[in-house]
């Protein structure tokens, strides 16, 4: 099995503080989203894992190894960063043999991955051509080639239509149904929420939660209401820890729904909606992200 | 480290800027051998003025050794490179030996085309080349391990520097200005173990003021090496984001 395992791993660039002390695990045969706002520290989190950034303290090892020291790496891990596969004056096709050849992958692997990611005519167009959505399924062909046993990839929704959101999700379901181990990042909860199994989410390059996607919202009534401010008082007064996430919406918790509405009852504030967590899983999201308490900083922009 | 190099030829295959930089290094020697080929003498001595410009081409070729590795920066393909081969110093060492053999290869196309653009126009002004003058063939052979090593030297500065821009314009402005003025401030007994003064002795027959030949050799193989160590120890520190 091999998993991935983030020890207290620091990284400081020169006064930069891009991750404190960060700790996590992604198991084998499980899709692990990594969540966080655009400058979290995901990216450099990844390039860690991938040897490409040295941490300041810490370790992150994949199936108990370093990176640098995996004997044969593009058989282990397979990666999709920012600019995978991306020179632009080669064709896609040109671009994995390359690869092919420097990793010692059997040539018809350059063929069997074109299929899988469905980029059968583009192959033979230079880089410089391709969509956003292009170079991602290029990139994803890149990281397939060595056959790893775990997948690591930065924003591979970014770009990606509808439609290629669904095409990913089979792929990376299929891929952890055979036993590997994935870890995607994604600044955009719902983007992945279909997807994953666990989520690990940071913010400010600190962990904020780590753990099943379903125990995610747990203990988070939403609850909206025209009457914002005496419900938010009445609930504050009562020690429970509130969050405002839009205009006549707010998060608690501590609280359960039924007690929610007793108090907002006795004080004859009415409430056009009470959930139990669940469907707030972006509010949630938002909330772990520091999400100040007027509930408008930006986190999904793209 | 034979895959690795096999990976590098590909690569070059499969872009089409070194070939350009060949180009326009073929086409600078042509004109530049005509310049002189025209106006002066047919004896050797006046020959192996016009075969010189095969030396000076070592610009293009350090070019070329630059780009290896500042244009997998530039390109980001340096995170594949470097995700294909974690200990990036063999990434280095592939590079070094794929491209001064490729500057080599260059430079020995660009040293026949001197000679036989010299040939043509001997025989345009009635006279002949003296294919059997020792002086011909020790002055191409000289310019084209000029070449191959200043190549290798742009591995190891574009490794070492690896913005391509800076890296590019550290290399010329290094041949074109700071080597004259620091001849000037360190006098001539230190100034011929300057690269250039150590590449013009590589091709000149025992001239005044310079090391010879061999010796000139010997110090840019060092300039190379020296370079190669400082890329390596750069590289294998360098966060790659």
């Amino acid at each position: 099995m091999t998993d991935i395992a983030v020890r207290q791993v620091s990284k400081r660039f020169g006064s930069v503080r891009a991750v404190e002390g960060l700790s996590f695990n992604a198991p084998a045969g499980k899709v692990t989203g990594f969540l966080g706002p655009n400058g979290a520290g995901k990216t450099t989190t990844l390039r860690m894992l991938l040897g490409l950034v040295r941490p300041t303290a810490g370790e992150a090892l994949i199936g108990g190894i370093r990176y640098d020291r995996l004997r044969d790496p593009t058989r282990v891990v397979g990666a999709v960063l920012e600019y995978s596969a991306s020179n632009p004056g080669r064709t896609g096709r040109d671009q994995l043999r390359v690869l092919a050849a420097v990793t010692g992958a059997p040539t018809k692997r350059v063929d069997e991955v074109i299929a899988q990611v469905d980029l059968g005519d583009a192959m033979n167009r230079r880089v410089s051509g391709y969509s956003t959505g292009m170079r991602q399924r290029l990139g994803l062909a890149a990281a397939l080639l060595g056959d790893p046993d775990v997948l690591i990839l930065d924003e591979p929704a970014n770009g990606l239509d509808p439609e290629g959101i669904a095409w990913l999700r089979n792929l990376l379901r299929r891929c952890a149904a055979d036993g590997r181990t994935i870890l995607i990042s994604s600044h955009v909860l719902s983007e992945i929420a279909q997807t994953v199994d666990r989520v690990v989410i940071i913010s400010r390059g600190e962990l904020r939660f780590a753990g099943p996607l379903t125990e995610l919202g747990d203990g988070v009534v939403s609850v909206r209401t025209g009457e914002l401010e005496q419900l938010r008082g009445l609930l504050g007064r009562q020690g429970y820890s509130v969050s405002v996430t839009g205009a006549t919406s707010l998060d608690v918790r501590g609280a359960t729904a039924e007690e929610i509405g007793r108090l907002a009852a006795s004080q004859q504030i009415a409430l056009s909606g009470l959930a139990e967590a669940g469907a707030s899983l972006e509010a949630s999201f938002l909330r772990l992200t520091g999400a100040d308490e007027s509930g408008r900083r930006p986190v999904a922009t793209n | 480290m034979f895959t690795l190099i096999n990976a590098e030829i590909l690569k070059l295959r499969t872009v089409r800027w070194p070939w350009v930089l060949l180009a326009v290094q073929l086409v600078l020697v042509a004109a530049g051998v005509s310049g002189f080929a025209i106006a002066s003498g047919s004896k050797p001595m006046d020959v192996r003025l016009a075969l010189q410009h095969v030396g000076l081409t070592s610009m293009l070729g350090l070019v070329l050794g630059i780009m290896a590795v500042a244009g997998e920066y530039r390109d980001h393909t340096i995170t594949d490179t470097f995700l294909a081969t974690p200990r990036r110093s063999r990434v280095i060492v592939a590079k070094a030996v794929t491209f001064t053999a490729l500057g080599f290869l260059f430079a020995v196309l660009t040293a026949a085309v001197a000679l036989a653009v010299t040939a043509a126009w001997l025989s345009v002004r009635g006279s002949s080349l003296d294919t059997s003058s020792a002086i011909v063939w020790q002055t191409l052979l000289g310019a084209v391990l000029w070449n191959a090593s200043f190549t290798a030297i742009g591995v190891g500065l574009g490794a070492w520097l690896p913005n391509l821009a800076g890296a590019i314009s550290a290399g010329l402005v290094w041949i074109a200005i700071v080597e004259g003025i620091v001849a000037n401030l360190v006098g001539n007994d230190l100034a011929r173990w300057l690269p250039v003064a150590a590449g013009r002795a590589l091709e000149n027959v025992a001239a005044p003021g310079l090391l010879a030949p061999w010796a000139g050799g010997l110090v840019l193989a060092a300039y190379a090496f020296g370079f190669a160590a400082f890329a390596v120890a750069a590289t294998v520190r360098r966060d790659v984001t």
